[in-house]
């Protein structure tokens, strides 16, 4: 496989890798809004649920009750009130007929009980003086007859029972509802005491059963209204009870988001409320915890920064001195006792490697106090590279790939800083000759990579809008999307497993048992720091044919990075006229 | 200025001792007549009594600051001033451009950078057989070495002057940051560009009619600078 088809396919890799971390995010995302919504709508459906069924068995219980002790009022009252009559009847009237008495009579008897208050149908049944059995029906035959009368009814009242003690009589009196039709009627018979006919009556139920069913149908809407009403409450209480929910839901997301000054309104005394208090106390020790974090962190940085600093004035004076004692080497015959001359090329390359130290924690500490500043300008990477090289007399070690016409509008002192770090190190560890290539990607997609969310969207590039915008844009800035690439590979051993994801920690060393390098250890860091201030990258990786390679992928127009910055920096010096001169020149 | 044919004269102003002396004896053996004052007040004093070529100015001074020092000769003297900051922190550098320095070296600085650094910034005010050129009301005289602007004589520095020097031999030819860093500033590559954007500003300020809304020096987006013959 060759380095080119190496690359795309990672870089394939790359790009799928993220087009599925941006799915499955985007994936989740959607995924958790339909499913909050869900769980909240689920709260308040439960609510209405639970408060639907209370309501429910609580008015079918209250109107069962109601209504089948109204229903047994009703019916024994009216049913009582037919009773009493029809035994009445059948004393008076039926008692007074003849022990075997004819059709006729037991016909006319029934008619007049029949015609009692109460409208109620009567059948008398007896034995003629021929001893057949006649009947007497109020209505005629086509009204109230024998069949009428379940048969059960009809033993019961034949039945004759031990006269004893607590039974005084007989005979008794029998009752039983029946349902002819949709009618409800009231079915009664008895004998008469001593011999004489056994009556029947039939009451239709009706004005009751009418009674009773409107009395049902006002306690079922009544039992309607209450589950409206049930609901209606549940949905108030869930909205006053998931109001507060989702304030909390949102200032807990807020918090997540890290602004920690987020703080929730309490009203009232109940459990959230207790919740808001306890949400408040958290996000307020969480506030102060961070707080004393970033001081802590921030005091030890600007130990560093201070301590890098102040070593800086003995560091200057000591630089300048150091550069007469090396000249008086360098001056053959010169007046340097050979003894002591070890001594002077010591302090002179020592002095250089505290020089390079110090320069290199002060580069740290802008990073990491976020004061180090692009300073950009338009330059050809070809020829960056090559001054690079030049400068450090690298020019015999490094083959150089790439052609003149890339441009890109970057900061030059860094991008030097970058190559020379890259380059140095695959001169110290891999050993000649070290590979640069360059190649561009034009690619339509945002390749601003770690920067997009530095820049914080990309503003309009205001360059030069003041100073020189009448102008047309004459300069061949080609620049506007697309990617830098810029490798550096060497043919050493590359870099161990292990020691590969540590390659750019500070001060890191592959092994305690490695000779002292001359590198500061912080030189990987610098550079990768220095990428990321260009919204840029570098990766580390190890070529199957053998070698560590290097890759900085840097936007070829960071302008868009820096406007944040300028007007940052508008701000803070409160924006002089140099700036309506300048146009904001390049910064 | 321009006496080159003596020992070019500095005035170091610097307040810590050590830098003081390592520099005065670094600066020494390199040729230089050397004179150090520990403040600014000091450091004036010795300017108006002294005349220096140049000026080697501390940025962080007891009393007041480099910067102050440098917009109080600024006044009165186009001398070229080289700050020498303690830190390459941007606002710094910039703040030092504006009160009008030439040019900057950052501590710990190495005798033979500002030694390189003094001789360039020396060789700004050199004299150039050549001839004189005029953009609208402007002439300039590159014998002389004078700016005039409708007949006034323009104050520049040593930079400004040779800024507008380079633009001025390529009429509407744009020229690039970098490209000017060379030929002005004579740094070998990844000169600050700030450099040029703040001494094009100074120069605005001082040729252009309306410096807010340049006509003459004009700005090349994605390029640099160009000066433009007058329609």
């Amino acid at each position: 496989m060759t380095q080119k088809q190496q690359d795309s396919r990672e870089r394939r890799e790359r790009e799928e890798h993220r087009e599925h971390h941006d799915g499955a995010r985007g994936w989740s995302a959607a995924r958790g809004g339909v499913w909050s919504r869900l769980r909240f709508t689920s709260l308040r459906l439960r609510l209405v649920v639970v408060f639907g069924l209370v309501a429910l068995t609580a008015a079918v219980s209250a109107s069962g009750i109601a209504y089948w002790l109204n229903r047994e009022a009703v019916l024994t009252r009216a049913q009582d009130a037919v009773l009493g009559d029809f035994e009445q009847e059948m004393q008076n009237r039926a008692g007074a007929l003849p022990e075997r008495p004819t059709q006729e009579e037991l016909q006319y008897t029934a008619d007049q009980m029949a015609n009692s208050s109460q409208r109620f149908s009567v059948l008398l049944i007896a034995e003629d003086p021929q001893g057949r059995t006649v009947y007497g029906g109020s209505g005629g035959l086509s009204g109230f007859s024998l069949q009428d009368v379940p048969v059960s009814l009809r033993e019961a009242v034949n039945e004759r029972q031990k006269i004893t003690s607590t039974n005084k009589y007989a005979y008794h009196l029998y009752w039983q509802r029946i349902v002819d039709g949709d009618t409800p009627y009231l079915v009664a018979g008895t004998r008469t005491i001593g011999g004489g006919p056994t009556g029947y009556l039939l009451k239709s139920l009706e004005p009751e059963a009418k009674d009773l069913n409107s009395l049902a149908w006002s306690l079922g809407i009544a039992t309607g209204l209450a589950l409206i009403g049930s609901a209606l409450l549940a949905q108030a209480l869930a909205t006053t009870v998931l109001k507060p929910v989702q304030r909390l839901g949102t200032a807990a997301r807020r918090l997540g988001e890290g602004k920690l000054d987020t703080r929730l309104q309490v009203s009232g005394t109940d459990e959230l409320a207790d919740l808001s208090r306890t949400f408040n106390k958290a996000a307020e020790a969480l506030e102060k915890r961070v707080a004393d974090m970033a001081a802590r962190d921030e005091a030890s940085r600007r130990f560093v920064a201070d301590m890098s600093h102040e070593l800086r004035t003995p560091l200057t004076a000591i630089t300048a001195v150091t550069e007469v004692l090396e000249e008086e080497l360098e001056f053959e015959g010169g007046g340097i006792d050979p003894m002591i001359e070890p001594a002077v090329r010591l302090v002179v390359s020592e002095t250089r490697r505290l020089n390079d130290l110090v320069e290199n924690l002060m580069e740290v500490t802008r990073f990491d106090a976020g004061t180090a500043r692009l300073v950009l300008d338009d330059v050809d990477i070809a020829d960056q590279i090559t001054a690079c090289i030049d400068a450090r007399a690298w020019l015999d070690a490094v083959e150089l790939d790439a052609e003149r016409g890339i441009h890109a509008r970057i900061d030059p002192r860094r991008l030097d800083v970058i190559l020379a770090n890259l380059i140095g190190n695959a001169l110290k560890h891999g050993g000649s000759p070290v590979r640069v290539s360059v190649r561009e990607e034009n690619a339509a997609e945002d390749v601003h990579g770690s920067g997009s969310d530095r820049a914080g969207g990309a503003g309009a590039v205001t360059d030069d809008a003041a100073g020189g915008g009448t102008e047309p844009g004459t300069g061949a800035e080609d620049g506007g999307g697309g990617t830098v690439i810029i490798e550096v590979r060497d043919q050493g051993p590359g870099i161990p497993e292990d020691v590969l994801p540590h390659v750019f920690d500070r001060f890191y060393k592959a092994s305690a048992s490695r000779p002292r390098s001359e590198g500061s250890g912080l030189g990987l860091s610098i550079a990768l720091e220095n990428a990321h201030a260009h919204g840029g990258e570098i990766t580390a990786a190890n070529v199957p044919g053998g070698g560590a390679v290097f890759t900085l992928r840097l936007p070829r127009d960071v302008s868009a990075l820096t406007e944040e910055d300028a007007e940052g920096d508008a701000r803070e010096r409160g924006g002089r006229p140099r700036r309506e001169n300048a146009g904001g020149d390049a910064r | 200025m321009g006496q080159n044919e003596t020992v070019p004269s500095l005035l170091l102003i610097e307040d810590d001792d050590a830098i003081r002396t390592a520099l005065e004896l670094s600066l020494t053996r390199q040729g230089h007549r050397v004179a150090t004052a520990a403040s600014g007040e000091d450091g004036l004093k010795l300017l108006r009594e002294q005349r220096p070529d140049l000026i080697v100015l501390d940025v962080m001074l007891p009393g007041i600051d480099g910067f102050e020092v440098c917009r109080r000769i600024r006044r009165t003297d186009q001398l070229p001033i080289i700050l020498l900051t303690a830190r390459n922190d941007d606002i710094d550098v910039v703040v030092g451009l504006e009160s009008g320095a030439d040019d900057y070296v950052v501590k710990p600085v190495q005798g033979r950078v500002l030694d390189a650094r003094i001789r360039a910034v020396l060789r700004r005010g050199e004299r150039e057989s050549s001839d004189s050129a005029s953009f609208g009301s402007l002439v300039i005289d590159r014998s002389a070495m004078t700016v005039t602007k409708n007949g006034e004589d323009l104050q520049l520095t040593p930079t400004e002057l040779r800024l507008l020097l380079e633009l001025s031999r390529r009429p509407g030819q744009a020229l690039s940051r970098q490209q000017l860093l060379r030929l002005v500033w004579e740094h070998d590559y990844l000169g600050d560009s700030r450099l040029v954007d703040a001494c094009v500003q100074r120069l605005r300020a001082k040729v252009e009619d309306v410096p807010s809304s340049p006509t003459l020096i004009r700005t090349v987006r994605g390029v640099g600078y160009r000066l433009d013959p007058p329609q």
